[in-house]
């Protein structure tokens, strides 16, 4: 109380003074209001807003119609363009009100501020905003401070409760002192606010005990203020208004003023670089806290809405055009909103107000209305308000004539230089890595992939193998120039953002496969800084991963890019060295993670154990570490291969990948596939063992006899509810093979090389129908095969009609293919006998 | 008959009315209530809310919590009301969704009385009006030889009606609600004769969103209603304390001397139905399988209550495991196959490891007999 008293007795010696301090919360649609209603009541001769002097320079295109907010003014240091700092502008932003007001009305209109050319400068205190994200321009929120003293969780609410609605305990005072005027509030505020400084420093002092005053650069700010509201008053200027955050009104009162000499002092030898700035469209997205904005508030696209609302309607018609936007929104997404609904929920808001004693109606009891009436209590759809209503996906827009933000210049540079056109329809562009050009140009799309920006897609090369091709689809959308925008966060080169976000989400995770795929994709990036650092990551994560999965994932990419680097001619020696590592520890763990699997995890782990394999087979060649690597895996591979205690798929897929690494001759794969299919072994499990083993290449089968033999004799081997049983797993190994790769291996088993009775469970088990007896000629569905074979079989004479009853008994099967299989199955039997 | 009913009414009756249990802080609440009441109101909304959710009046009287959880949900329900949109109280078995409907009919209209209860047998009579056919017979159609429903009573005195499991009521029946929802009358067309519902008359209707093959409401009647989820419990101690009240007041009414001095048989029961529910042990650490139960916060204050039946008269008196136990174990096994695996799992690998709870554990495994 004694606060608001004060405030007015002040604020009476305020008025009448050349200097109006609007203390404001920064995009508070309150505050925006506020000041607008100050402005006009005061009508000033010049008008200064809080940031850095260097922002002057934008002033000009503030008037332009193409200015569109959310936009961003954005200071840069030329020569390093990733010191940066963005000062974000939303329609209800307070500074972009007056600046639009001192625009349209020819106010002079100056920004007052801790000069960007000294904060920037290196060795600065701060300002080094490259690594992550630039430094928040406003970190504060002293108004949420006090809204949270009294009690309100959103900030808005409480000034539009206390200031707007001149509700609550001030009320009175605040009233009786100036008759309504705009302005008591803000004296009222300011004076609120010398208390929360005073409580401030007060912890400060108390938790620096070597009193070095944590707050140092608030008060070099305020001195580099007071520097330009001293200069805007000595040109005779007669009622300036100052708009600023409301914890720096306080100090920037004409009577608090310290002298100049004072300021001056704290203001000297600082240190200078060369500083540019720009306009640069921002996004309500990036508004929002929940996007890591320091300043950020919680509903960007809300208070858009409350503050165009209140311009045009005044406060009564936030409520129901809010709730009829919601509705239109829900409808959009199929969601039944109709319009009687929309008149009850704005009811049920405005009551909810009233029970819980609020002045106005808020986004809380508006969102509470929407879930009762509009969504018949379910949570799922209010997520799609918040995103596209609460948050909006507003995107400002800058004139052609705004000189870009320094990531586009970059990229638009580079694009120049390497000849790749922009363009909005999709174009493909062949690069030889060979070539100097080629390789910046792959280099170019790789960073902007890396950095999110969609312009270019890789595509299958198609028929060349080689390693040193690649085609990329090219097409511009115009939603990539926000995406620059956001990259632009990271840094304002493409270099140094790609680099940036390769290390921030190189911290981020501790997931092996993810680092190792960041490892190859700073390699075709070629970020030599960020390669090395995320190969170090790799390493530590590496030391304390126990996951063998993980470890296995992570090996093929690595050894792509110790393999393929050279092309690139880019140092690899460390990525080899991790590999090492890798592979070591995933050697070791090997045996012990086959074990206890269910048959997900078999068919994940087989997965990745083929992946493993090539990785290690490419780094075969890599003198002897490669060869010792190659070794200790191939020792792995036999401990699990001969463990009986393997899942089937897992070890049948080892033996073959050891077969075909010539780790084991064809005559020991066929007596360890012999064991593995034996009677005594499960049937499921058997089969699991075969379809790990036969995946893959056909030539096996093709070319290894015994293999083939193996398999065929014990498929004859199986008495016939077994091989029933079994059809459908055996089935799903072979239906991997192309129809013609079926038709060859049938052609094969046909070729006299083998017994008769082997052709019919090739047929049954989804080869190709050429080479039964009676001559259908059908490699086509295995359905449509099977009824062939059926019908073939039937036409010899030599099966009884009988099947029919056992037919659906299975129920696996189309009834028709189960009497064929019956069918066959008794052919085979036959034709064993024989 | 009714010289029996008006003889039980004097404090014998085994379950007091809310108006009837709580008068007191009611009277309290009005007498003090300075908030604008909306017409044949009781009390004020912001009243209402304190009478739900507990506080303390500026004369000191306190106000037990009846609802424990987020008040926001209370003061949309209370504001629903007061538009005179019907409320539509959803959640799944033991939410507290007749609980809340009782109290709130109570503290608005006096009276939670009104009250239609659904199921697969509701007849259009009971939410429009049936006939005394004898009178029917002798007099024709009249007013007299009407036979109002609670709803219709409602509707006539300006009251709140509570429908209890309206998705249970068969869809054709159901939709005579949305005539009264939307004309806010009824008409009898036998007597040329229409009830306009009175100032003050909604509706409150509550329905379990877990059941299946139940009658959903047609979108029609969903519209004439706002919806208000009410959820299961957040935090442990929120469902210890709701179970502890209830049990308490179960035991007072029941004239069941209970001694719930140690909140540790009822944290455990708890805790036993959150962990199934959930499926997986309250430090995260293990996955449980859940039964088909709902195992809702009901649920567990009938096992406490059986529970302390057992112990006051088969017991000392004291809430022991063994007293605990068969109620814990008919709860959760509803279906005896797959339930008792659930239930044989949960009480091997999580009730066993815990020192603690070695009493329990004895004692489930006795009533198993092994």
């Amino acid at each position: 109380m004694t606060v608001a008293e004060t405030g007015v007795g002040d604020a009476g010696a305020l008025f009448v003074d050349e200097l109006t301090v609007l203390g404001v919360r920064h995009h508070g649609p309150g505050s925006a209001r506020s000041v607008l209603a100050a402005l006009e009541e005061i009508g000033p001769d010049a008008v200064v807003i809080e940031g850095p002097p260097e922002l002057d320079a934008l002033v000009a295109y503030v008037g332009d119609p193409g200015l569109v907010p959310p936009v961003a003014a954005l200071a840069y240091v030329v020569d390093d363009p990733r010191r940066a700092a963005f000062y974000p502008f939303a329609s209800f932003s307070p500074e972009w009100v007056a600046l639009r007001w001192a625009v349209e009305h020819g106010v002079p209109v100056q920004f007052a501020d801790l000069p960007a050319t000294h904060f920037l400068a290196p060795g600065a205190s701060r300002g080094d905003g490259s690594r992550h994200r630039p430094r928040s321009a406003y970190a504060r929120d002293p108004i949420g401070t006090l809204a949270s003293l009294a009690g309100y969780d959103d900030a808005e609410r409480w000034w539009e409760d206390a200031v707007e609605h001149r509700y609550g305990p001030s009320s009175s005072s605040v009233d009786d002192g100036s008759g309504g005027s705009v302005l008591a509030g803000f004296a009222a505020i300011g004076e609120a606010m010398a208390q929360i400084r005073a409580a401030d420093e007060a912890d400060i002092a108390a938790q620096d005990e070597d009193g070095a005053g944590a707050d140092e650069e608030n008060l070099v700010r305020e001195a580099a203020m007071r520097k330009v509201l001293r200069a805007v008053l000595k040109s005779g200027r007669q009622r300036v208004v100052m708009v600023c955050g409301a914890y720096h009104a306080p100090a920037l009162s004409l009577d608090a003023f310290p002298t100049a000499a004072h300021d001056n002092r704290l203001l000297a030898k600082r240190p200078k670089v060369k500083v540019r700035a720009t306009w640069a469209p921002w996004t309500a997205g990036r508004l929002a806290t929940e996007s890591g904005y320091g300043a950020g508030v919680t509903s960007p696209g809300w208070y858009e809405h409350l503050f165009t609302t209140w311009q045009h309607d005044g406060p009564d018609g936030v409520a129901h055009s809010w709730l009829v936007k919601v509705a239109r929104e829900l409808r959009a997404q199929r969601f039944d909103a109709d319009p009687a609904s929309v008149v009850e929920a704005t009811r049920l808001a405005t009551t909810l107000a009233a029970v819980r004693g609020r002045p106005a109606v808020g986004l809380p009891e508006l969102t509470e209305a929407t879930q009762a009436v509009l969504c018949d209590g379910a949570v799922l759809p209010l997520r799609l308000v918040h995103r596209n209503l609460v948050v909006g996906q507003a995107l400002g827009e800058v004139p052609p004539s705004v000189p870009v933000v320094p990531l586009m210049a970059d990229l638009t540079r580079q694009q120049k230089a390497l000849r790749l056109k922009v363009s909005a329809s999709t174009t493909t562009v062949e690069l030889d890595l060979r070539r100097d050009a080629g390789r910046d140009r792959s280099r170019l799309l790789h960073r902007l992939r890396l950095l999110d920006i969609a312009w270019g897609a890789p595509q299958e090369t198609g028929t060349t193998l080689g390693t040193f091709r690649e085609a990329w689809k090219l097409r511009w959308d115009p939603e990539l120039a926000v995406s620059v925008v956001e990259a632009g966060l990271y840094g304002t080169t493409v270099v140094a953002a790609a680099a940036a976000k390769a290390r921030d989400l190189a911290g981020r995770t501790s997931d092996l496969g993810r680092l190792a795929e960041m490892v190859e994709r700073c390699l075709t990036a070629d970020l030599g800084d960020a390669l090395d650092e995320v190969v170090a990551a790799l390493g530590r994560a590496t030391a304390q991963q126990h996951d063998v999965s993980a470890l296995l994932s992570a090996v093929e990419p690595l050894a792509r890019t110790r393999r393929y680097g050279d092309v690139r001619r880019v140092d690899t020696d460390a990525v080899l060295g991790v590999a090492r590592t890798v592979v070591a520890r995933a050697s070791v763990g090997l045996r012990a993670a086959c074990h206890g699997l269910d048959d997900d995890a078999a068919g994940e782990l087989r997965l990745r154990l083929d992946a493993a394999h090539r990785g290690v087979s490419l780094l075969h060649g890599e003198a002897e570490v490669g060869e010792a690597m190659s070794e200790q895996w191939h020792r792995a591979l036999h401990g699990v291969a001969e463990d009986d205690g393997a899942p089937g798929l897992v070890s049948g897929r080892i033996t073959r990948l050891l077969l075909d690494a010539g780790e084991i001759s064809g005559a020991e794969a066929a007596v360890r596939l012999s064991r593995r299919l034996s009677p005594a072994v499960p049937a499921p499990e058997a089969a699991a063992w075969l379809d790990g083993f036969v995946d893959g290449d056909v030539l096996l089968l093709l070319h290894d006899d015994d293999v083939l033999d193996i398999v065929d004799s014990w498929v004859e081997g199986l008495d016939e509810s077994a091989f029933e049983d079994l059809l459908p797993l055996l089935r799903r190994s072979f239906s991997r093979f192309s129809g013609v790769e079926r038709d060859q291996v049938g052609r094969r088993l046909r070729s006299g090389a083998h017994r008769s009775g082997a052709r019919a469970w090739w047929g049954a088990a989804g080869g190709a129908g050429a080479w039964l007896p009676g001559g259908a000629e059908d490699p086509g569905r295995l359905g449509e095969s099977s009824a062939d074979e059926a019908d073939a079989a039937a036409d010899s004479g030599d099966l009884a009609a009988s099947v029919g009853d056992e037919a659906a008994a299975t129920g696996l099967l189309p009834a028709e293919e189960v009497a064929a299989l019956h069918a066959l199955a008794r052919w085979m039997g036959r034709e064993v006998a024989s | 008959m009714s010289d029996d009913v008006q003889d039980t009414s004097g404090g014998q009756v085994l379950r007091e009315r809310a108006e009837q249990a709580y008068a007191g802080e009611l009277a309290a609440l009005a007498a003090q209530d300075e908030h604008p009441r909306p017409p044949q109101w009781r009390l004020s909304p912001w009243a209402v809310t304190t009478y739900l959710m507990g506080g303390t009046l500026p004369d000191g009287t306190e106000i037990s919590p009846k609802y424990v959880g987020s008040r926001r949900l209370i003061e949309v329900a209370v504001s629903s009301l007061v538009t005179d949109r019907a409320l539509l109280l959803l959640g799944v078995p033991g939410t507290a969704k007749t609980w809340v409907a009782e109290h709130l009919a109570a503290a608005v209209s006096g009276d939670s009385g009104l009250v239609v209860q659904g199921t697969a047998g509701t007849p259009e009579e009971s939410l429009r009006y049936g006939w005394n056919y004898a009178r029917l017979l002798s007099e024709g159609p009249t007013r007299d030889a009407l036979v109002p429903s609670p709803v219709m009573r409602a509707m006539e005195s300006g009251a709140l009606v509570r429908v209890e499991e309206l998705t249970r009521i068969p869809a054709d029946v159901q939709d005579a609600l949305i005539s009264i929802l939307s004309e806010k009358s009824l008409p009898i067309p036998e007597i040329r004769a229409e009830v306009q519902a009175r100032r003050g008359f909604n509706v409150i209707a509550t329905a379990n969103n877990r059941d299946k093959g139940v009658n959903d409401l047609s979108s029609a009647l969903k519209r004439r209603f706002n919806t208000v989820i009410l959820p299961l419990p957040d935090t442990l101690e929120d469902e210890v304390q709701i179970v502890r009240s209830r049990v308490e007041q179960l035991g007072a009414s029941l004239e069941l001397p209970t001694q719930l001095q140690s909140l540790a048989e009822v944290e455990r029961v708890v805790t036993i139905f959150r962990e199934l529910r959930s499926g997986a042990t309250t430090d995260r650490r293990t996955t449980l399988k859940s039964p088909s139960a709902t195992l809702s916060t009901a649920e567990a204050i009938s096992v406490m209550t059986n529970g302390v039946a057992l112990a006051a008269h088969f017991g000392d008196g004291a809430v022991s495991a063994d007293d605990v136990a068969a109620g814990l174990v008919g709860a959760i096994v509803k279906d005896p196959v797959a339930d008792a695996v659930v239930w044989g799992e949960y009480l091997e690998t999580v009730v066993k490891d815990r020192p603690e709870w070695r009493d329990l554990y004895r004692a489930c495994r006795d009533l198993a007999g092994t």
